[in-house]
């Protein structure tokens, strides 16, 4: 990778490092996966950046590659010791110590955490505004798919805060 | 509460968490492969090897062939194994073709179905090998013929051919039945998920669920 190119991705990730915050915080229940995610993710973006095609809005690029890496994230022991380097690379403060202000948030994202991986990433894509066929096309799936899916969830969702204020 | 009324509030995260992720650029710049990459070129070595041992079992089997090549029942079954090996070389070569495209910026489904089958690929081999179990006399007649130069199906009477026979079709009804249900879309069955777990792992049977229920509502 050039210079240039890496002084690029540097300001890109910069200004779009919000989505691994997201998605790692959506995808993964403790601290240890968050981190390595993360890394993942980041690593991921950085090695698939020559291949980025400018005619694609970089967020929706970096959604896709998210996801998918969030998707098929599999690690069979959340203890292995083998953290030194990656907490170098990346630091994820932890949901818990971010302020009151963000308690709306902190719901959508225990929400979030209850449903699958297809409809973490439904719902990720649709709280950015995207529209249908933006996420039908970044998830492969139909439209009608993703419309039957986003009303399931915003039943489930109305539920839950009925049941919470009842 | 409407989800619509959060969005506002998750947009503006964007904002918030600024300072809640901090990424070191100058360690990244160093990166070379990760961890997902890694596992991937593991994978193509390993099928790198087991395709360098399925050419070495039909180079093998071919040498048999030529040098007794008679209309016998070793010779036939030498044919069959070879066939077993070239589906297995072949399954091997496109594993490693798939893995090589790999390509993170596919739409999810895609690549997930991308991802099931190369991480599908021992569960691939079981089936090929279950596959070849009504054909198990091909086994027994060349072993006889290597160890004691026996055509074993000289000394075999008719109704022990029949028998044999006819146990070989119920094996390969059975068989096919087996093959065609481990499928990731019949995940949702109990012994399917079981099985899958089994010859896999965990890991395969959340991708084949996640195909699965991706897909449920298109059909």
């Amino acid at each position: 990778m050039t210079t240039t190119k890496k002084t690029q991705f540097a300001q890109a990730m910069e200004q779009h490092k919000g989505i691994i915050y997201k998605i790692v915080n959506s995808y993964c229940q403790n601290k240890d996966d968050r981190q390595d995610l993360a890394q993942e993710i980041l690593t991921t973006m950085w090695l698939a950046y020559d291949n980025y095609n400018n005619a694609y809005k970089f967020s929706t690029w970096m959604y896709r590659i998210s996801l998918n890496v969030a998707i098929s994230y599999y690690r069979k022991d959340s203890r292995r010791e083998d953290k030194a380097n990656e907490e170098c690379i990346v630091k994820i403060a932890d949901l818990s110590q971010e302020g009151e202000s963000n308690e709306v948030v902190k719901q959508l994202y225990e929400f979030i955490g209850q449903l699958d991986k297809l409809n973490k990433a439904i719902m990720l894509l649709y709280l950015e505004s995207e529209s249908y066929e933006s996420i039908a096309n970044s998830l492969g799936i139909s439209k009608t798919n993703v419309a039957t899916r986003i009303s399931r969830i915003k039943h489930t969702l109305k539920l839950q805060f009925e049941t919470r204020d009842s | 509460m409407n989800l619509d009324n959060f969005k506002s509030a998750w947009q503006q995260q964007s904002t918030d968490t600024h300072s809640a992720i901090e990424i070191n650029q100058a360690k990244l710049a160093e990166i070379k492969i990760n961890k997902q990459i890694k596992a991937l070129n593991k994978m193509k070595w390993a099928r790198i090897i087991e395709s360098v041992v399925f050419l070495i079992i039909i180079v093998l089997l071919w040498k048999y062939i030529a040098a007794g090549f008679t209309f016998s029942a070793p010779i036939i079954s030498g044919f069959v194994l070879n066939l077993f090996a070239i589906i297995g070389l072949a399954g091997n070569i496109g594993q490693i073709v798939l893995i090589s495209n790999i390509d993170y910026s596919k739409p999810v489904n895609q690549l997930q179905k991308d991802f099931y089958r190369v991480c599908s690929h021992k569960l691939e081999l079981t089936k090929l090998l279950l596959m070849s179990v009504p054909f198990y006399l091909a086994y027994v007649f060349i072993g006889f013929d290597l160890l004691f130069g026996i055509d074993l199906y000289q000394y075999l009477e008719l109704h022990m051919i029949w028998f044999y026979s006819l146990s070989s079709v119920l094996l390969f009804i059975a068989t096919a039945w087996v093959f065609a249900k481990l499928n990731y879309k019949n995940i949702s069955e109990k012994w399917v998920n079981a099985s899958v777990q089994f010859i896999v792992g965990k890991r395969l049977v959340t991708m084949a669920e996640f195909l699965n229920s991706s897909e449920l509502i298109e059909s």
